[in-house]
């Protein structure tokens, strides 16, 4: 089948950041074409590209083989392109037909400067049965559900005309009920001769609707495969899984005389929306054990990372550090009680930009007697203690008075370990301690956490990297929906297994236990 | 010194610059030599024994008046109502010191000086518990609270605390043992003395404890102050109290060295708490810098009697000069806020960046 819409090498950077790393897409006349990735993907800034609202920074989009270059999104719609946004675009005070029109207005013939609403009306009752929508063209926006709402952002497009339609994330404002009745109507859309290119993070609806499916990673192709030839688990692995990057030793040795060190129990916890983020989340952690955190991103872990770090309050739920309760103890009682904690953004949580490097080198041990002996800030113990920091951890910086800005990624991420690794925890939180890290690093920061753990250390280890978490935990659990889905051993399972847990498949009966 | 310190640099001298030449215009424009001006204003205000001391008695309470408002604004907290907070200060140091008898000097000025302290501190916990607990902006609460407090004070003033054998509104005169005595034959008293010591502390603080590494990494960024530990609602309460006691001494101050008698007009127009702010910003928020620019808007302030008296020029040049600084900082003022310049540069990289890769 002869493609309808492609992209040769599309590039697009934001400054010094590439969204999009030459992307070769392409979708063929009459399918569904699911476009899959993590959230940062690049997925939006593609479709973008595709509707002329971005212009790509390198490379070429092809419509019907034909090279084209839209200067806006009304470029893309008169080439028959259109696009729904996650966000919709509505006038909530407009009625459903003023709305359908709205820019493509059918004047009265005499007096152009009024607008013909019979006709209008007519027009769009018209559209609606034509695709089956049960919708009355007079109703007030505002008075839709949701799921109405976006039909009535799809029948914009269609009422213009499009035979592409870019679909982003449709299915994320919408409740179960709706989606299925979504789902059926993009079939329908698709037997009437649309091409439709959907994004997506839920591969549920993917296997279900699609014809084909792109994953994305980190703003590059990681995969094209056809949807009858692919299933959820390789999906997901695709999504989250980064090939061999991992080079460290990990013997999985045992320490002796193991106590548990961290207990948790039922945890939950809701967000400022209500929501139940974290649902009941159980498990421990002994001394001289990583135990590994993994799941698609999005699944309830950077919320569980919080609520162990003192950032978010629990619902119900306990967790116990030491044989003490320490649910719901701020930040600071949680760092003195020995509980070190790389975040998941560092350069929001873990560093401050704006400050020096000895600055953030003591943050969070600014009431140590070690840098103020007599309560009084020592300038030159701080200087040493982040002189000492830089020389252990091989931090390459520019300017030792400067402020944090100047740091790489990888360099950053190795101050806040070397950091937190100084005051010697007994349990280490590491979120995502590779993202975004070099390969270098990322080796670096593998050996500190294995090395922590080999001298009797605890671990938590949160993070998307399906392998990273594999090769360094001695335990992994699976989040998925906000609670635990599965635990497995990551010397027994398979990336496949794993991929299925991911993915909200059954769990095995003997790992819940 | 590198590029970042000259940005500083150049940020409190160019409005001021701006403000002197264009006053240094409007001179002209009357047929008056500015030159001859402002050798009189500044030299006469900072170069004589008298005029110096005279400006840095003035300068007291706006020193302390610059830090309340400085060592919020480094935390990225606007307290606006230093003035209100000033006012109650003066007031109750005011009362004490005409209504309570005692022996000793020295202890009868603590006492003046604690109940201003506290007055401040209490007028300053309203805002804060509403910013630290219920996110409401703090800028906007103390700013009005000024007004608040204006009123409640005029009552109090020409009603149950009126001095009847005045002419004017005006609350008993304090009594001896709450007055501070004049250094030599000076204006200046102890409470510059007094100023310049809170001045040295909070430099110290600021420079050298956690309480001013929690300043910094509160402003520069709160949700890094709260990850590594910082308790940032705590923190801002705090600091909102420690604001409202300067501004409650410098209030007690200036009542205790200078006006004696709370008046309608005892901070002056504008008042000492507006200054403040001008100075803070003058000042870059530096603790250092604040001790300058208050001093050198106090010689302004004495300068422009000294206008009066040597030269043809009216005095409201100076009045037009302090207004043409208040606007030119209050560029500054809106870019720290609301950060438009930034976002501009920003923009404007971005593109260029974009461009860059294209080409």
């Amino acid at each position: 089948m002869e493609s309808m819409l492609s992209t040769k090498d599309l590039t697009k950077q934001f400054g010094d950041f590439t969204a999009n790393d030459k992307i070769n897409f392409s979708v063929r006349e009459g399918e569904i074409k699911a476009i899959v990735g993590e959230n940062g993907a690049g997925k939006t800034t593609l479709m973008n590209m595709l509707y002329g609202d971005l212009e790509p920074t390198s490379g070429a989009v092809f419509l019907r083989g034909k090279h084209v270059r839209f200067n806006s999104p009304r470029d893309a719609i008169a080439n028959g392109i259109g696009m729904v946004h996650q966000h919709f675009m509505l006038v909530p005070s407009f009625s459903v037909y003023e709305n359908i029109l709205l820019g493509a207005e059918i004047v009265n013939e005499r007096i152009p400067f009024l607008v013909n609403s019979k006709e209008e009306k007519q027009r769009c009752r018209e559209l609606i049965e034509k695709y089956g929508y049960d919708l009355d063209v007079n109703e007030k926006v505002a008075n839709l559900s949701v799921g109405e709402q976006q039909k009535i952002e799809i029948l914009k497009m269609l009422y213009r005309d499009v035979d592409i339609l870019i679909l982003d994330e449709p299915t994320s404002v919408l409740t179960p009920q709706e989606v299925d009745e979504f789902l059926i109507q993009l079939k329908k859309l698709k037997a009437k001769g649309k091409t439709i290119i959907i994004i997506t993070h839920k591969l549920r609806e993917v296997m279900d609707v699609s014809d084909s499916v792109m994953v994305m990673k980190q703003g590059q192709v990681i995969g094209n495969v056809e949807t009858d030839e692919t299933s959820e688990a390789e999906l997901a692995q695709m999504m989250v899984g980064r090939k061999v990057l991992l080079t460290v030793q990990n013997d999985h040795k045992s320490v002796d005389g193991r106590t548990v060190m961290l207990n948790v129990n039922g945890l939950t916890t809701n967000d400022a929306a209500g929501k139940t983020v974290v649902n009941n989340v159980s498990f421990h952690i002994e001394t001289g054990e990583i135990y590994g955190i993994a799941g698609v991103e999005g699944n309830g872990q950077s919320e569980l990372v919080k609520l162990l770090s003192g950032m978010m309050e629990s619902t119900s739920g306990s967790v116990v550090f030491e044989g003490q309760d320490i649910t719901n103890w701020w930040v600071n009682d949680l760092r003195s009680k020995g509980i070190g904690i790389v975040p998941e953004d560092r350069f929001a949580e873990g560093l401050c930009k704006e400050m020096t490097l000895c600055a953030n080198s003591i943050a969070g041990s600014t009431a140590s007697k070690d840098f103020s002996p007599r309560g009084v800030f020592s300038t030159k113990r701080i200087r040493d203690h982040c002189q000492t920091l830089i020389d252990e951890y091989r931090i390459r910086i520019a300017d030792f008075d400067g402020n944090v800005s100047q740091l790489s990624g990888g360099n950053a991420q190795k101050l806040i370990i070397a950091r937190e690794m100084f005051k010697s925890p007994k349990l280490l939180i590491a979120c995502q301690p590779t993202r975004g890290v070099d390969i270098g690093a990322i080796e670096f920061i593998h050996r500190q956490i294995i090395d922590f753990r080999d001298k009797g250390g605890a671990v938590l280890l949160v993070s998307s990297e399906l392998s990273e978490v594999l090769s360094l935990a001695d335990r992994v659990g699976v989040m998925y929906k906000g609670g635990i889905i599965g635990e497995v051993d990551p010397q027994q399972t398979t990336e496949t297994e794993v991929g299925l847990l991911m993915a909200g498949a059954a769990p095995r009966t003997e790992a819940t236990a | 010194m590198n590029r970042f310190n000259l940005v500083k640099l150049a940020n409190s001298l160019l409005p001021v610059a701006f403000a002197l030449l264009i006053g240094a215009g409007i001179m002209v424009g009357m047929g008056h030599n500015p030159l001859e001006a402002y050798g009189i204003m500044f030299g006469r205000s900072l170069f004589t024994v008298r005029g110096l001391t005279n400006t840095l008695h003035m300068a007291s309470p706006l020193i302390l008046a610059g830090l309340a408002i400085a060592v919020t604004f480094r935390a990225n907290l606007f307290n606006m109502g230093v003035e209100g907070q000033l006012l109650f200060g003066g007031f109750m140091a005011g009362i004490v010191g005409a209504y309570i008898q005692m022996s000793s000097p020295l202890l009868h000025k603590l006492l003046a000086f604690l109940a201003a302290a506290a007055a401040g501190m209490l007028f300053a916990l309203l805002p804060a518990l509403l910013r630290a607990f219920l996110r409401v902006d703090e800028m906007v609460v103390t700013l009005t609270l000024n007004y608040v407090m204006m009123t409640i004070l005029e009552y109090l003033a020409s009603g149950p605390f009126r001095n009847q054998g005045a002419g004017y509104v005006s609350t008993n005169t304090i009594r001896e043992t709450a007055m501070f005595s004049r250094i030599g034959n000076t204006r200046l008293t102890p409470f510059f003395i007094i100023s310049v010591i809170i001045f040295l502390l909070m430099w110290f603080l600021q420079k050298k404890t956690r309480f001013g590494y929690t300043v910094e990494a509160i402003g520069k960024n709160p949700q890094f102050s709260e990850a590594t530990g910082l308790r940032v609602r705590r923190n801002i309460v705090k600091l909102m109290l420690i604001s409202g006691a300067l501004a409650g001494i410098a209030g007690a101050g200036h009542m205790m060295s200078h006006e004696f008698n709370y008046t309608l007009s005892f901070s002056g127009n504008p008042g000492i708490g507006w200054d403040g702010m001008l100075i803070s910003l003058l000042g870059g928020h530096s603790p250092l810098g604040v001790l300058i620019a208050a001093v050198f808007y106090s010689s302004l302030k004495t300068g422009a009697d000294n206008i009066n008296l040597y030269t043809g020029i009216p005095k409201e040049i100076v009045a037009i000069i302090q207004g043409l600084i208040i606007l030119f900082l209050s560029i500054q003022l809106i870019e720290q806020r609301f950060g438009p310049v930034k976002r501009w540069r920003a923009k404007r990289q971005m593109k260029e960046a974009e461009r860059g890769s294209v080409e």
